[in-house]
């Protein structure tokens, strides 16, 4: 009979999952219908503009699941923690799902406002893209590969220098701002936000941290789950 | 025993392969003239330290030394040993597409030496076939050809050399292994030191000291006669741009690998569009001009693709640093931007030229080197690495944009 903590303890993720999918739905009401519009001159596509309520947030949950990678990485890698690799594990899968929320909503807006959903020769579209197809890299790759020192040394690799990317994303739009927009939040000036908006952007970045925290949780359990039933399947391959 | 003897030492070593502990606490020294036989049922993880102790696996505790000197330990150093070994891996190690007599004088090359190898290929019968294609060999005549490359480092030295054989018996019939089993006591004999996984009694006689994995049984070996060194000459290593280079004009995989799919990409622009149709959008033209050389570089480097067969790739990084093509990539890339810039631009500029040929020399290097990092997977064809190849567009686009100005 299993604890009624143990029992708490597995679904905690699973309730984060549910409160912050419930965010996602609010933010997604409250960015398409009742956030102001932007000024009809601001955008060529102003109406595109409300994608960003979306689009900010999923970046914002990206960077945590991609910092997630790479402490989950680093622990696995220097360590040899089986709880680094779970969580190098829930990073790559959050990072991927986050980022390819970041990218598609992107996508459509770069298609309104600049006629075309990617840039080649913007440093932050490749650098953040190239963080999402490493978190592709890395759920593909582990599920085509059988569990092993190998296979968990080589995707802590590149999970390590994945996070390079990171600040370096951050930092190439304040640098290189060719078509990506600069920063609306930490600009350090007053902001050019205006209340209603910041509202809907803070309410979709709580939601989507909850999001992004359940999921991982929610992750680490399964792979703890599927590294139990491994060793299991072991024991009894080594009875019979 | 005098410590200078020694020339492979295991310090407590752990290896595991997949999840598993293989070998743990395993500590082993072989000195001069001994022969190490590790014998044990399957699995029980012979291959596996013959394969850390030629570097190849990584090990998780401990550390292995040749000639006392650390080549491999559990922080992930891999120092290149001082003094070249001999190797031969269950699986050949050997590309097809080099004779016999190439594929030994690369391992002649390691050690920096040359000599004639037709007395030591007429002893295993293969003297006949020394310009004959390792792919068309039967596998026992391969199977030979990869125990001569393990044991010719040792052959052609004066002073000990360490060889590895991984079930060296493996295929080779009843003549080839005695044959063997003289060279392993002649060499031996001349102070020159072996470790064999193996489970043939022929060869398990030949042993100084049989190894369980567990403990060491010292037993007498058969005596016999001190090997006779051939007469050898020094000679000048290759490095791996040259033997690349070697494999890249034997082969034409570059050609095949990466020139074809340039080409392609040249007739598909073509069939889209006539050259002057381009001439009022000059980055346009200039992304045509330089496509075909980005593309063939994006197929990666031939040669690393090359030595996947057989393992060679894993020998090759055992006993030196892997070959790679960098002299094709250069040629190919610029042959085929000025083809493209007589269809495109129709006249010659020597910079986007250079920009061509380096396209494809740093877009095969960077995916050659990703397909190195996962080399050491278990399936490392399903790796979908290629999905990271899409930020080289970045730097290529931005090459295009700065030449367009040439236009």
């Amino acid at each position: 009979m299993r604890e009624w903590g143990e029992i708490m303890k597995d679904r905690i993720g699973i309730s984060f999952l549910g409160f912050g999918f419930l965010g996602l739905m609010i933010t997604l009401y409250l960015g398409l219908m009742w956030a102001p519009s932007v000024a009809i001159d601001a955008f060529e596509s102003p109406a595109a503009q409300r994608i960003f309520y979306w689009h900010v947030p999923s970046a914002w949950a990206a960077f945590i699941a991609f910092t997630v990678l790479f402490i989950g990485s680093a622990l696995w890698f220097f360590k040899r923690s089986p709880a680094g690799w779970r969580l190098h594990v829930a990073g790559a899968e959050a990072g991927l799902a986050t980022g390819l929320m970041t990218v598609l909503s992107g996508t459509i807006w770069g298609s309104a406002e600049w006629g075309t959903p990617w840039d080649w020769s913007d440093v932050r579209l490749n650098t953040f893209g190239l963080l999402t197809l490493l978190a592709l890299f890395l759920v593909l790759g582990r599920r085509s590969q059988p569990d092993g020192i190998e296979t968990r040394d080589t995707f802590s690799t590149f999970g390590l220098f994945g996070f390079v990317l990171v600040p370096f994303t951050y930092i190439a739009t304040r640098i290189w701002v060719i078509r990506h927009p600069g920063p609306v939040v930490a600009t350090g000036s007053d902001g050019s936000l205006q209340s209603d908006m910041a509202l809907v952007l803070f309410i979709g970045a709580i939601s989507f941290t909850i999001f992004i925290i359940g999921h991982i949780l929610t992750s680490m359990h399964i792979t703890k789950l599927e590294q139990r039933v491994e060793l299991l399947q072991s024991e009894i391959d080594r009875s019979a | 025993m005098n410590m200078s003897d020694v020339l492979l030492a295991f310090e407590s070593v752990e290896i595991r392969r997949g999840m598993s502990v293989v070998v743990s606490d395993f500590s082993l020294t072989i000195s001069q003239g001994e022969v190490v036989v590790l014998h044990g049922e399957n699995g029980c993880g012979k291959s596996t330290i013959i394969e850390a102790a030629a570097r190849i696996l990584p090990i998780e505790k401990g550390q292995v030394l040749h000639h006392q000197k650390v080549v491999i330990d559990s922080e992930g150093r891999r120092n290149a040993p001082t003094v070249p070994f001999g190797l031969t891996l269950q699986q050949n190690g050997m590309v097809g597409s080099d004779t016999i007599a190439e594929h030994l004088n690369n391992m002649m090359s390691i050690c920096k030496i040359k000599t004639n190898i037709a007395p030591i290929l007429k002893q295993y019968s293969l003297d006949h076939r020394s310009n004959d294609l390792i792919a068309h060999l039967s596998g026992g005549q391969q199977r030979k050809v990869a125990v001569i490359t393990g044991l010719l480092p040792a052959m052609t030295s004066k002073s000990a050399r360490l060889v590895f054989l991984d079930e060296p018996d493996a295929g080779l019939d009843d003549d080839a292994i005695q044959t063997l089993c003289q060279h392993i006591t002649s060499l031996r004999l001349a102070g020159h030191s072996f470790l064999i996984a193996t489970h043939d009694e022929r060869i398990l006689k030949c042993a100084t000291r049989i190894n369980d994995l567990n403990q060491d049984t010292e037993q007498k070996p058969p005596l016999g006669e001190v090997w006779q060194m051939p007469e050898i000459e020094d000679a000048k290593s290759n490095n791996f741009i040259q033997v690349g280079f070697t494999y890249n004009s034997k082969t034409k995989a570059g050609f095949a690998n990466n020139g074809i799919a340039g080409f392609l990409t040249l007739g598909i622009l073509l069939s889209l569009v006539e050259p002057f149709e381009l001439d009022k959008l000059p980055s346009l033209k200039m992304g045509f001009v330089l496509l075909p050389a980005f593309i063939a570089g994006l197929c990666g480097d031939p040669v690393v693709n090359l030595l996947r067969e057989n393992r060679a790739l894993d020998w090759w990084q055992a006993n030196t640093t892997t070959p790679r093509a960098v002299i094709m990539p250069i040629v190919g890339g610029a042959i085929l931007t000025i083809i493209s810039s007589y269809i495109f631009l129709e006249h010659l500029e020597a910079i986007v030229v250079v920009a061509g040929s380096l396209s494809t020399l740093f877009c095969s290097l960077i995916i050659g080197f990703l397909q190195l990092a996962t080399n050491k997977l278990s399936r490392p064809q399903a790796v979908f690495i290629r999905l990271l190849t899409p930020i080289l567009i970045l730097p290529w686009s931005i090459v295009v944009n700065e030449l367009t100005a040439y236009i």
